[in-house]
């Protein structure tokens, strides 16, 4: 029936990371969203039961079209004020402080400055 | 008289400083850090029994077949779904931000540890 050629496999390979990164991402959203945790296990088992509902489809291009239609539903859905690590881009500490060059030292010559 | 010649001879040499200070005991010249953060990297031990606590605590994980080499698919017999959500929990407990290339290459218990080990700014 269907060849499982290298560039078949390839294909759905890329799929299914793309289903990865995308649930990775909805649930981050979900817990923005549902800050409380006893908020966000409902929201999060829904979220994987809209997963698991299309586990078995086959045809290459219905996935296709199914994981676009899940990317524009979360692209809808994105939260304006998402949480991020405060040290990561986008954060609050972000480039807060960097570190000095490298060899560069502060010379401490208390009392004996140019103008004594 | 002796304190000009001395200021004289002080505005044209700079002395630095040399603190040859001991880090732990070793002799190395120490390097004044003066960034807050990210410069303490977690003890490799504490890193696999945090590690080992996150995936002993999901609900679909036997708590007993929990080693520090476990395979999430292939040993401990999860999905996909449930990869992403166990580093999805990693992330939380180390408060770190993993970019989502990288995480999709974690799949297993050893490779969780190496990243996290690895990190500079691990919680």
């Amino acid at each position: 029936m269907s060849v499982a050629s290298a560039a078949y496999l390839a294909r759905r390979a890329a799929q299914k990371e793309r289903v990865r990164i995308l649930y990775r991402r909805a649930l981050k959203d979900t817990l923005n969203w549902a800050v409380h945790r006893h908020l966000f296990y409902p929201d999060a088992d829904a979220l994987r039961e809209k997963f698991e509902a299309n586990r078995h489809v086959d045809n290459i291009e219905t996935i296709d079209r199914m994981v676009a239609a899940g990317e524009a539903t979360y692209n809808k859905w994105r939260h304006p004020d998402p949480y991020i690590v405060p040290w990561a881009p986008g954060g609050s500490k972000f480039c807060r402080n960097p570190p000095p060059p490298q060899g560069i030292e502060i010379i401490y010559n208390y009392g004996r400055e140019d103008n004594v | 008289m002796a304190s000009v010649l001395r200021s004289s001879i002080l505005r044209h040499i700079r002395v630095p400083i040399s603190g040859a200070l001991t880090l732990n005991g070793s002799d190395l010249i120490a390097v004044r850090s003066m960034s807050s953060h990210g410069d303490d990297h977690l003890d490799k031990q504490e890193v696999i029994s945090r590690v080992l606590d996150v995936v002993k605590s999901f609900p679909k994980v036997d708590p007993s077949k929990v080693t520090p080499d476990v395979h999430f698919q292939k040993d401990l017999g999860l999905d996909s779904l449930d990869n992403v959500e166990i580093v999805m929990a990693i992330e939380e407990e180390f408060k770190l931000e993993i970019p989502d290339k990288e995480a999709d290459k974690i799949n297993s218990c050893h490779l969780a540890i190496e990243y996290i080990h690895n990190h500079p700014m691990a919680g």
